[in-house]
C-alpha cells in the first residue's frame, strides 16, 4: 500500500533575533541584529499508511505543532523531503489544502458570529461539496454525537469544548484523506475529553481517514492511537505500537499522596527532602525493586513503582506503618515519566 | 469524478458566489443584534457631523482658499467620504492583523484552499462605514448641487468610477500598513498613523507646499482618494494627466499592496503554539 504521508530526515531551524538591553541595545538591534537558531525540528523520519491513527506525543515546546505545520504546507522545512498525499505541501499550498482537514486546539475556524451551520454551508462552497455528500455527513454527525443540536448556536455562544466538536466536524466535512489535530483536548474537562475521544475515534474507523493527532495527554493516546511517536526537544524517541509501550509501562502506577503535615505551605527544598528519604526508606524495605522512586510532584509526593516487582498495596501499607496518610489519589503514568524512561533505556 | 472536479481553477465567479454568501450571512447576523447595527450607524452620523462642524467653522470665515470655494472644498470633503467607506466597509480585519501575528491565531485562515487574502479579507464586514456613507452622499449632494454640476447620467457614472478608483488608493494604503504586521511586533501605530492621512485627503492637493504635494501624489498617495479623481467633475475645463491616469494608478497601486500583503502573510509563520 503506498503512504499517505512520508517524512525523511526533516528539520526546522527558526532563527530568534537576540535582542540586547536598554534604549542603547534596541538601536543597535536596529543596525546590526544578531540572530541565534533554534532546532525545534532534528531529523525526523516516518511513514504513515492510509487509515492508520497516529498519536504525536511529547511535552510542550517539544516541536510538534511545528512538525503538522509543514506536513500542512505552512511552514518549509530547513531541509528533508515531505510528500503528504502524493504531493509536496509547501510548494502549492491552496490546493493542497482541497484534502487535509486541519484542527488547531483552541483556535476555531468557523465564523465566530455565524451559526455552526452557516459556517458549514460556506465550507461547502469552499471546499465544492456535493450536495449528498453534504447532507449524508450532517446526518451522520447528528447520529453520531448529536451534533444537529449545535448546528444552530453561533460559535460565540458556545463553550471551548462544543466549538473543538464543531471544529473537528468541520474538518471532516469534505472527506478529507488525512486530517491533523494540533492538541484538540487541551484545556478540555474529563466529560468532553472522552466524548471528543469518541467522536476521533468513530470518524476514524468508519472513514478511513488518516488521523495525526498531537498531544502531551497519556490518556489520549492511550484512548486512540495504535501507533505512537513521542518527540522531545525536536528529536524523536519512539516510534512504535502502543502495545509495546503498554507492555513496559501498564505495570506501572503512581501513588501521589500528602501527610500530615502542612504540605501546601512547605518549602520545595523541604518537600524533596522529605521525598528523598521516603525513597531511601522504601528502598531499603523493598530491596528488589528497582523501579521503586520518590519525587515531588506540585505539592504531593509521589510515589513511582512497577507492579511485578513490589504490590502497590504493598508499598501504600509499609508507608501507612510509618507515616499517617492525609491524602492520596492513584494516577496513570505521566508523559513525562514515560520520555524520561526511555530516555533512561527501559525501553526501545 | 470528484477528483477531477476539485482540480479546476477557482475563478472569479467563485470568489464573487463566496463573497456574497459570507456578506449575507454577517448582515443577517448583523441584523439579529438590531440594537447594534442602530447604534453604531447613529455614532458614525455623530462622529462624522463632528469632524463636519470643525471642517465648517474653519472655512465659513474663509470664502475661498487659494483659489477653492467654500463649495468645491465641500465637494471633496464628500468625496473623500465617499471614497474611505470601502476600506472601512470591506477591509477592516486589517486591523486585527498585529494582534492576531502576536496571538499566533492568523494560522488558522492558512489551511483553507482559497486565496488567502480574499479569505481573510472577506471575515469581517463593517457596518460603521454605512453611516459615514450616507453622511457623505448628503454633502457630495450638496455640494453638486451648489456647483451646478450637471446631474445626468453620464456625471453620475463618471462619480461612481472615480469614487471607485479613489477607493482603490486608501485601500492599497491601508493594506500595505496592516502588512507591516507580518514583520514588525505591535504595527498597530503603522495602521493608525496610515489611517490619519485620510483627513489630509480631502483637500485640494494645490493647498499644500510643494515638498508634501510631491509627497502626498507620489509617496504615500492620498491626493488619489479625493482631489485628482474629483477634478473631473469639479473642474472639467483643467483636467491633468493624473486625474486620467488615476483608474489605471489605483489597480496597480492595488495589485501592488496585494502583493506585498501575500508576501508578509507567506514569510509569517504562527508563533509556537
Ligand atoms: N515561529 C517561530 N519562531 C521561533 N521559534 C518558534 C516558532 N514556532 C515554534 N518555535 C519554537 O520551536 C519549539 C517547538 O515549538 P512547537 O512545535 O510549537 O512545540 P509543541 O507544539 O510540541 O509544544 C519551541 O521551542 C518554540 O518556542
Ligand atoms: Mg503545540
Amino acid at each position: 500500500m503506498e503512504s499517505v504521508i512520508k517524512i525523511e530526515h526533516i528539520n526546522k531551524e527558526f532563527k530568534i533575533l537576540k535582542k540586547r538591553e536598554g534604549l542603547k541595545g534596541s538601536i543597535k538591534d536596529l543596525f546590526s541584529r544578531d540572530y541565534s537558531t533554534l532546532k525545534a525540528v532534528n531529523d525526523i523520519s516516518m511513514e504513515i499508511m492510509p487509515g492508520e491513527m497516529v498519536g504525536y506525543l511529547g511535552p510542550n515546546g517539544a516541536g510538534k505543532s511545528t512538525t503538522i505545520k509543514m506536513m500542512t504546507g505552512i511552514l518549509k522545512p530547513t531541509s528533508g523531503k515531505i510528500i503528504v498525499n502524493g504531493k509536496v505541501p509547501y510548494t502549492n499550498r491552496t490546493q493542497n489544502a482541497e484534502d487535509i482537514g486541519v484542527v488547531f486546539g483552541q483556535r476555531t475556524q468557523l465564523w465566530w458570529a455565524l451559526p455552526v451551520i452557516e459556517s458549514f454551508n460556506i465550507l461547502k462552497e469552499i471546499y465544492r461539496i456535493d450536495k449528498k455528500t453534504y447532507q449524508d455527513n450532517l446526518e451522520y454527525f447528528d447520529a453520531l454525537i448529536g451534533a444537529g443540536e449545535l448546528y444552530q448556536k453561533t460559535v460565540r455562544q458556545m463553550s471551548l469544548g462544543q466549538r473543538t466538536l464543531c471544529d473537528i466536524l468541520a474538518s471532516f466535512l469534505h472527506n478529507p484523506s488525512v486530517v491533523f489535530l494540533d492538541e484538540p483536548t487541551i484545556g478540555l474537562d474529563v466529560s468532553m475529553k472522552s466524548k471528543i475521544r469518541e467522536l476521533i475515534r468513530a470518524l476514524n474507523k468508519e472513514k478511513g481517514t488518516t488521523v495525526i493527532l498531537t498531544t502531551h495527554d497519556m490518556g489520549d493516546v492511550d484512548a486512540l492511537c495504535s501507533r505512537i511517536v513521542i518527540i522531545d526537544k525536536g528529536k524523536m524517541i519512539y516510534d512504535n505500537s502502543i502495545e509495546k509501550l503498554r507492555s513496559f509501562f501498564g505495570d506501572y502506577r503512581t501513588v501521589k499522596l500528602k501527610f500530615n503535615k502542612k504540605e501546601e505551605v512547605m518549602q520545595t527544598e523541604a518537600l524533596e527532602k522529605e521525598a528523598e528519604d521516603l525513597q531511601s526508606f522504601l528502598k531499603s524495605q523493598f530491596k528488589g525493586a528497582k523501579s521503586l522512586s520518590a519525587s515531588v510532584d506540585d505539592k504531593w509526593i509521589s510515589v513511582l513503582l512497577k507492579e511485578d516487582e513490589v504490590h502497590m498495596m504493598k508499598v501504600i501499607n509499609c508507608i501507612q506503618e510509618k507515616k499517617k496518610i492525609r491524602d492520596m489519589t492513584l494516577e496513570e503514568i505521566s508523559t513525562e515519566s514515560v520520555i524520561k524512561k526511555i530516555y533512561e533505556g527501559d525501553i526501545q | 469524478m470528484e477528483k477531477q472536479n476539485k482540480s479546476l481553477k477557482k475563478g472569479l465567479r467563485f470568489y464573487m458566489h463566496l463573497y456574497r454568501m459570507i456578506l449575507i450571512q454577517d448582515l443577517k447576523s448583523k441584523m439579529s443584534y438590531r440594537a447594534d447595527f442602530i447604534i453604531s450607524t447613529i455614532g458614525m452620523i455623530l462622529t462624522n457631523l463632528s469632524g463636519f462642524a470643525a471642517f465648517w467653522i474653519l472655512f465659513r470665515n474663509f470664502p475661498s482658499i487659494k483659489g477653492w470655494s467654500y463649495h468645491e472644498i465641500l465637494f471633496l470633503y464628500g468625496f473623500s467620504l465617499l471614497a474611505i467607506t470601502p476600506v472601512q466597509c470591506f477591509f477592516d480585519n486589517n486591523w486585527s492583523i498585529y494582534r492576531m501575528v502576536y496571538t499566533g491565531d492568523f494560522i488558522k485562515y492558512c489551511f483553507r484552499p482559497v486565496n488567502l487574502f480574499f479569505y481573510f479579507i472577506s471575515e469581517v464586514f463593517d457596518i460603521k462605514g454605512v453611516g459615514q456613507f450616507i453622511f457623505g452622499v448628503g454633502v457630495l449632494a450638496y455640494a453638486w448641487n451648489k456647483l451646478r454640476i450637471p446631474c445626468t447620467p453620464i456625471y453620475l457614472f463618471v462619480l461612481l468610477m472615480s469614487v471607485l478608483s479613489a477607493s482603490l488608493f486608501m485601500i492599497s494604503l491601508m493594506n500595505l500598513a496592516a502588512a507591516t504586521g507580518f514583520w514588525i511586533m505591535g504595527s498597530a501605530y503603522v495602521m493608525i498613523f496610515a489611517f490619519k492621512f485620510k483627513d489630509y485627503a480631502r483637500y485640494p492637493i494645490t493647498i499644500f507646499n510643494p515638498v508634501f504635494r510631491f509627497i502626498f501624489t507620489f509617496i504615500i498617495p492620498i491626493a488619489f482618494v479625493a482631489y485628482y479623481p474629483s477634478l473631473f467633475l469639479v473642474r472639467a475645463d483643467e483636467v491633468p494627466l493624473l486625474t486620467y491616469l488615476s483608474p489605471i494608478l489605483g489597480i496597480m497601486f492595488f495589485y501592488l499592496s496585494y502583493k506585498v500583503w501575500m508576501k508578509g502573510a507567506m514569510s509569517y509563520s504562527g508563533t509556537g503554539s
